[in-house]
């Protein structure tokens, strides 16, 4: 309610962004994507990730559609996923516009699949609301170095729930991929300093797992833990390093910014 | 063990050994129409289409498999089994074999429109190899073939997922026993894990098939014995995989199947040929 009491002349929110491709890959050959819109606006602000499926071809393309028309859009609810023609159709414009050998034409036609989560958030009362379909995850962290806190995690909540199959959503309509019957929704208010974080799917298991053991890994990951991708990469070896599955890996942090750097105090 | 990533690095290695006999002549699982011979090859060419398409990436193809197909039979000659420009090679990486089949047909199959109905679509289906039956069955050969590429391939791939070799027949071999030689294979290995030798034999009758037993109860003949003592038990990751696709498949479970009718040669297919998770 400070916010709203006293606007503030800046964004009171910072949101960073850290990405890591497979090990042995290519920086070219990552598929996972984010977008975000409105940091720098006082009252609204935008944030998507996706994890394009490795399985599938042009996923990256798809991830990057995905996270980019949420974000430039104005739903925030399960209707994103009623109106995705638009965004397959540019999908599938940008795929038939190249001259592909055989087996590439042909996986094509299969489509591309991503993991997505999409969260708008009010920046003045600071509720958020979020929209997920797969494995990608959304972690509400709380309390003040060292001593944060998970308070809330969507769409998944325990480790073990990773590793299976998730629902994907699909570049291409197909009658049994309906994504709408998948897809999860979730609200939350921020209090005090509070932060949210979005990790694609092994990123996102390994935090839960290190949590569920009683690990401080949300300082590990907050604005003292992460600085650079330097750090960023450090944590990603130190995963792979503990099992974790060779994938692309993604964490994005959104935190309040200290009253100073708000030009409020 | 058996848990190595399947990378462009750390490729997996498949040898299919096809029973090009003269018996693969005779009808298939019953049905008047249809040879062995034409099944096998119209499946295993379709194996090929769909580990080719499993491989594509963008625009591209990424050898996460290397493939090798030889046939026994033709006078009990034992042969890899490409025609085309590949002709006289056995393994090759996935790129080369998808950019070099013998021949590409247009054919038409029913798919979904997205509204819930059909809708004809033109697919490309390429063929790699013909159909062929002639000859004995020189069992004990085909499994010395594969052991010499095995044993290139180990050497040159330590740390990867072994080699799976599928060998598939409708009849006893006229090469002498083929156990020790499956045994012998089946020494070789990489740091992960021995070699993988999976048997199905396919049937003439229609009838039951019995698919990836525990033990050799049951099994009809020292035939069938014989081919489940040369099978391997299946990976974690296949038992789920079986699983998936309503195989009874419990701890301990062979690679092998016997009176195998097409059904099941394509479904055993598809857990055999699923080492793990693609990077």
């Amino acid at each position: 309610m400070i916010d709203a009491l006293h606007p503030v002349t800046t964004a009171p929110f910072s949101i960073e962004a850290f990405s890591c491709q497979k090990a042995g890959n290519a920086r070219t050959e990552y598929e996972d994507a984010w977008a975000i819109r409105g940091s720098d606006s006082p009252t609204r602000c935008r944030v998507a990730i996706a994890d394009g499926a490795t399985e599938s071809s042009f996923s990256a393309l798809w991830a990057a559609l995905l996270v980019e028309s949420f974000v430039r859009g104005r739903s925030h609810g399960p209707e994103f996923f009623r109106h995705l023609g638009a965004i397959r159709r540019l999908w599938r414009g940008k795929v038939r516009g190249r001259p592909l050998p055989w087996y590439a034409a042909e996986k094509a036609k299969k489509g591309a699949y991503a993991a997505f989560v999409g969260l708008s958030l009010n920046a003045v009362n600071r509720a958020w609301r979020a929209v997920a379909i797969g494995d990608c995850c959304l972690f509400q962290v709380t309390g003040l170095p060292p001593n944060l806190e998970l308070a809330h995690t969507f769409p998944l909540s325990h480790s073990e729930e990773f590793g299976s199959s998730p629902f994907l959503v699909g570049s291409v309509k197909k009658a049994e991929d309906d994504p709408l019957p998948h897809v999860r929704v979730s609200e939350g208010v921020l209090q005090g300093n509070d932060g949210l974080y979005f990790a694609s799917d092994a990123l996102a298991a390994w935090l839960l797992r290190r949590s569920e053991k009683g690990e401080p890994v949300w300082n590990a990951i907050s604005p003292d833990g992460i600085r650079t991708e330097k750090d960023f990469e450090a944590l990603v070896a130190q995963a792979r390093e503990e099992g974790t599955r060779n994938d692309d890996m993604t964490l994005i942090r959104l935190t309040r910014r200290a009253a100073w750097e708000r030009g409020a105090g | 063990m058996y848990s190595a990533e399947i990378s462009r690095k750390n490729p997996g290695c498949f040898i299919f050994l096809l029973d090009q006999s003269a018996s693969m002549e005779d009808p298939f699982g019953g049905s008047a129409d249809r040879k062995k011979a034409d099944e096998l090859a119209t499946i295993i060419n379709k194996l090929l289409h769909n580990l080719s398409i499993r491989c594509a990436k963008g625009d591209s193809i990424y050898d996460y498999f290397h493939v090798a197909v030889i046939g026994y039979g033709q006078d009990t000659v034992v042969k890899s089994a490409w025609d085309g420009a590949m002709t006289g090679k056995d393994l090759v990486p996935i790129s080369e074999l998808a950019n070099n089949p013998l021949r590409i047909e247009d054919r038409v199959k029913k798919a979904d429109d997205g509204n819930g109905g059909l809708v004809e679509q033109s697919v490309k289906f390429p063929l790699w190899f013909e159909a062929r039956h002639a000859g004995g069955t020189p069992m004990s050969s085909a499994f010395k073939m594969a052991a010499e590429i095995v044993q290139r391939w180990v050497a040159e791939h330590p740390k990867g997922f072994p080699p799976i070799v599928i060998n598939i027949t409708d009849g006893e071999s006229t090469d002498g026993d083929p156990v020790p030689e499956a045994k012998a294979l089946c020494s070789l290995g990489s740091d992960d894990g021995a070699t993988l030798v999976f048997n199905i034999h396919l049937s003439s009758e229609s009838g039951n098939p019995i698919e990836l037993p525990a033990s050799d109860e049951g099994l009809p003949d020292k035939f069938a014995k014989q081919l489940f003592e040369m099978s391997s038990a299946l990976t974690p990751f296949m038992i789920g995989r079986a699983k998936e696709l309503g195989m009874p498949a419990g701890d301990g479970a062979r690679g092998f199947v016997f009176n195998a009718q097409p059904v099941q040669v394509i479904q055993f297919l598809d857990i055999g040929t699923r080492p793990a998770n693609l990077r």
